[in-house]
């Protein structure tokens, strides 16, 4: 068994890169798929509290390069999901803490283990960066529709390609319809103009992302939050199936698709 | 005189040292003598220069290859010795000198130029793809996008007024052209939907739509 090495990066800060790789990583294993969560983020390490592990740390990424601990040892299990781990970051290190060449191989070591390794990568393009994109397949690049968000995309891509990661798909992350309705915030069309790669997913804007991020519980478990369906659909498609992408049209009330069948007549 | 700018001979190539002289003028003059004392150069006609701590711009490093071509060399690469006056190690420099010094042929890129890329040729360039904001093509001569220009593009970087850039969606950050720098205007958002070139026209940069 040979695992999928999936890099989960976005330039920018805050864009929602640990929130989506805790997402996906919980649909992932909701679609009975072996799982591990590689927090990279070295010093800042964030994805153990969002998963609600964070008081089961004992080993960590720097003990397992380092060989302080074995690799088992440092998998935290995830308390909903058996087929779900995670690595986490170390918090007293720095990122010179580990090297490119010490991240392949751990990542090849859990290849053999699992069917998904979603490496979250942290913001920036040094040294966590680098060290988080080493052993990576493919690259999922998270962007706002915002021109600050789509630029510094635009930067990683450009490195991702330049070291040879040729797959690299993107997550519009946080996009408000209504917003972009009124022309207020730039349409997904405009970002991929731009970033000309594979649309991946489309999640909307969702205030149930900060309750859950807060109670460490990612929301693609609950049933009633959009962000949390949008990512579901992402897992979907990154196991293969086809699902029709989200669209802005997507709302549910009927006024808004009467009117926009008035348009659509005119 | 302190340092005489010497002529050594390497194997197959002439190497100058010119790291004593601060200034063009004091290093064309210096080189125009010492390349009249040598003379004959037997069968070399390549020519290294090392010009210690200083920098060139492309007009001057054209300057100094024409005196060097009135002898009949070539100015084969630039070198950067570190410390004046102290033994002249010459050490290669990253300076892309061949690149640089590469005849004005037309250079095809194809592919998209994102943010923090950067493209330089000495003669023109056609790119297939966008140069996305943040970008950077710099030529000696015309650049041409098959794409959309969002980034900043420098035609005629040597100093050729005459050249053009052409786009098919010509929606710069910045344009320059020889000396000439230009941006939108502020506040003013375009939509272009048609191939659009750019050109010094009275000592203006301006845009025009192409026409067929």
């Amino acid at each position: 068994m040979s695992g999928r090495v999936l890099v989960v990066t976005s330039g920018k800060g805050g864009v929602g890169k640990t929130t989506t790789s805790a997402n996906l990583g919980t649909a992932l294993a909701m679609l009975d798929k072996k799982v591990v969560l590689v927090d990279t983020d070295i010093g800042l390490r964030n994805l153990d509290v969002v998963m609600g592990l964070e008081n089961r740390i004992v080993f960590d990424i720097v003990d397992v390069v380092n060989e302080h601990c074995r690799l088992k040892q440092a998998l935290i299990k995830d308390k909903r999901f058996e087929s779900l781990c995670l690595l986490p970051a170390a918090q007293t290190k720095d990122k010179t803490a580990v090297s490119p060449h010490q991240m392949r191989n751990l990542t090849n070591d859990l290849r053999q283990e699992f069917d998904y390794i979603l490496v979250d990568c942290p913001a920036g393009i040094e040294q966590g960066f680098k060290n988080a994109i080493a052993g990576a397949d493919a690259a999922i690049v998270v962007a706002t529709p915002e021109v600050s968000s789509v630029r510094d995309a635009d930067r990683i891509i450009g490195l991702l390609e330049a070291a040879g990661l040729k797959e690299t798909q993107l997550i519009i992350n946080r996009i408000r319809p209504k917003m972009v309705k009124k022309g207020d915030m730039m349409d997904i069309s405009d970002i991929l103009d731009i970033l000309s790669i594979e649309l991946l997913g489309v999640v909307p804007e969702d205030e149930s992302i900060v309750i859950s991020t807060n109670r460490g519980e990612p929301a693609v478990m609950g049933n009633n939050s959009p962000a949390g369906e949008a990512y579901r659909r992402v897992a979907r498609r990154i196991i293969g199936e086809k699902v029709p992408m989200y669209t802005l049209d997507d709302s549910s009330n009927i006024m808004t698709r009467f009117i926009k069948r008035l348009k659509l007549a005119r | 005189m302190p340092v005489e700018a010497a002529a050594k001979g390497h194997e197959n190539e002439i190497v100058m040292d010119l790291s004593a002289y601060d200034n063009l003028e004091e290093m064309k003059v210096q080189l125009e003598k010492s390349l009249g004392l040598v003379g004959d150069f037997g069968h070399k006609d390549e020519i290294c220069l090392d010009i210690g701590t200083k920098r060139l711009t492309e007009k001057q490093l054209r300057e100094l290859e024409k005196v060097v071509s009135l002898f009949g060399l070539s100015l084969k690469e630039l070198r950067y010795s570190q410390k004046r006056g102290q033994g002249h190690v010459p050490h290669q420099v990253p300076l892309d000198s061949h690149e640089l010094l590469q005849g004005g042929d037309t250079v095809m890129v194809c592919r998209n130029l994102r943010s923090g890329q950067k493209f330089y040729t000495r003669g023109n360039i056609v790119i297939l793809g966008d140069i996305n904001p943040g970008a950077e093509v710099i030529a000696g001569g015309n650049i041409l996008v098959m794409g959309a220009l969002r980034g900043m593009a420098h035609a005629g970087a040597l100093g050729d007024e005459q050249s053009v850039i052409a786009a098919f969606r010509l929606n710069p950050t910045q344009l320059r052209i020889a000396d000439h720098i230009t941006r939108a205007p502020d506040g003013e958002m375009f939509k272009v939907d048609n191939p659009e070139m750019a050109r010094i026209r009275a000592g203006k940069v301006v845009i025009e739509k192409m026409k067929f």
